[in-house]
């Protein structure tokens, strides 16, 4: 891999859901509406035409109201979403951090929790027993490794998703909103490892709303809105163009 | 269809482990935990061998044999079917966050439930030594049949679950024609048994194909003829091409409705 190829490129990317107003529940319905052939959906671009060049190495923040479609951005780098129009390239392994934990099964203990989401997010068997002793140590989780994740507090539960995100030192990490959640030690904890990610050249890109981790954090930052890009520069650019857009919506509403 | 043997083979620890998951669940917080796999099958045995031997006595010798031999590939194929229509819906949560192929898991179902089947043999290899029925030497033919079995069960599997991602009635409908299916199959009573002239009705029905090996070479100690080998193989075989191409054509939209 050269060093100016980009590790994720989007190319005139467009997600388009089909947004179903009301499902026919009864028979009746189902048959009054096929007579009537009235339209029952009607189809959403979430994410509109947006090219994205992210460069090996950046963290990239992507701040934008609630709705504008910052995590369906996020899922169609991560392949979850296939785009209904444009292309995708991504160079390299890549953790989303979608949601901290949706891989885990909560009959199932911590340490087979593990293997189970490492397996998820393509990594092998062995990798993972290679891993799992630093992932448990981040966790820092005691004795409740052995024990299924039920019995786990929220904050145990974070830390063990957070870890074996990390842990498996992929060179793409997808956060997505996540590091609000927890205590302030293990924020700091979080953030600590995200520093350490940016140092050794990794690729972070970060979905958030608390605007000091974006000035903080990223290099650069795109401002989506409506499902397209406003603004793509700087964190100063980008963040006041964002505050005014959130008091015109203040503004309008008194 | 070659998706599915790379994507099968690369993910072959995942679907494992998935597999091995659905089991422990299902035995977990049991005191006998995974002896009930065993213990299930050999119960069930237990009172049909009472029954069909003591209150209901049909013209047929050994008769908990003749019908064990083909109803534990049935319960195999309708309890992986049962099972794996939910597949993608059970796990939809988690294919809207995190990429990986979806074939995973009705290959995982299909997975457990051989683990299943393949234990509900072990208490019919010790009932018929029991039953003073002679142990064939055609026992030894049994993969093939397992095997024809699987590959038609796994294209079923793929077309319900697919299915059942937008339809959910398909799960419902699937417990009716599986029902009715079984009767139409001759699993508790014998194609013989039924006059002539309807025999060719029979035929249609592609699952006597796979699981006839069964009781033939358990029952009767027979192997099957070339021309049911190659019919049972067939029809698995258009199962699995006919599942799969929908599966794949459809799995890239299950994320939206599941």
């Amino acid at each position: 891999m050269s060093f100016d190829q980009p590790v994720i490129r989007l190319e005139n990317v467009t997600q388009r859901f089909r947004v179903i107003h009301e499902r026919p529940d009864t028979v009746r319905e189902l048959f009054s509406r096929f007579f009537r052939h009235n339209a029952s959906f009607h189809d959403f671009e979430a994410v509109k035409n947006v090219s994205l060049e992210i460069p090996r190495g950046q963290t990239l923040g992507i701040i934008g109201r609630n709705g504008s479609g910052k995590s369906t951005l996020l899922k169609i780098m991560a392949g979850v979403y296939k785009p209904s129009n444009g292309t995708v390239e991504v160079n390299g392994t890549l953790a989303p951090l979608i949601e901290l934990g949706a891989g885990f099964h909560h009959e199932l203990t911590g340490r087979e929790n593990i293997i189970l989401n490492g397996l998820l997010m393509g990594y092998s068997k062995r990798e993972m027993l290679e891993r799992q002793q630093s992932i448990i140590d981040f966790a820092d989780v005691g004795e409740f490794i052995d024990a299924p994740v039920k019995q786990y507090s929220s904050g145990m539960y974070m830390r063990l998703a957070f870890a074996v995100a990390t842990e498996v030192d992929p060179q793409i990490l997808l956060v997505d909103e996540i590091l609000a959640v927890g205590d302030v030690g293990f924020q700091e904890k979080c953030f600590d490892k995200l520093r350490r990610f940016r140092n050794s050249g990794k690729t972070i890109i970060l979905v958030t709303h608390n605007m000091d981790n974006v000035r903080q954090h990223c290099e650069r930052v795109v401002l989506i809105d409506h499902g397209s890009i406003l603004v793509d520069g700087t964190p100063d650019e980008a963040v006041s163009v964002f505050n005014n857009l959130m008091n015109v919506e203040v503004v309008a509403a008194h | 269809m070659k998706e599915l043997f790379v994507d099968s083979y690369q993910y072959r620890e995942l679907i494992w482990a998935l597999a091995l998951k659905e089991l422990k669940i299902r035995y977990k917080r049991s005191v006998l935990g995974f002896m009930w796999a065993l213990l299930n099958p050999a119960f069930m045995m237990l009172v049909l061998t009472l029954v069909f031997s003591t209150i209901m006595r049909f013209p047929i010798p050994h008769y908990a044999i003749f019908l064990l031999s083909v109803l534990l590939p049935w319960t195999f194929f309708s309890q992986t079917l049962s099972y794996a229509v939910e597949a993608i819906v059970t796990n939809g949560d988690l294919i809207k966050k995190v990429a990986v192929p979806k074939l995973v898991f009705p290959m995982a179902a299909v997975v457990s439930n051989i683990i299943n089947l393949l234990l509900s043999l072990i208490p019919l290899m010790i009932l018929v030594p029991l039953m003073h029925h002679p142990f064939y030497w055609t026992w030894l033919y049994l993969p093939v049949p397992v095997l024809a079995l699987v590959i038609f069960t796994t294209g079923l599997t793929f077309f319900f679950a697919a299915a059942n991602v937008y339809y959910r009635d398909v799960s419902h409908i699937l417990q009716v024609v599986l029902s009715a299916w079984f009767y139409v199959t001759p699993i508790i009573y014998s194609i013989d048994m039924m006059p002539a002239h309807f025999k060719w009705i029979f035929k249609l029905n592609p699952i006597i194909y796979v699981i006839n090996g069964f009781r033939l070479s358990v029952y009767y100690g027979q192997l099957p003829k070339y021309p049911s080998i190659l019919a049972s193989f067939a029809c698995a075989f258009i199962s699995l091409f006919i599942g799969f191409s929908l599966f794949k054509k459809y799995q890239e939209t299950f994320v939206y409705y599941v």
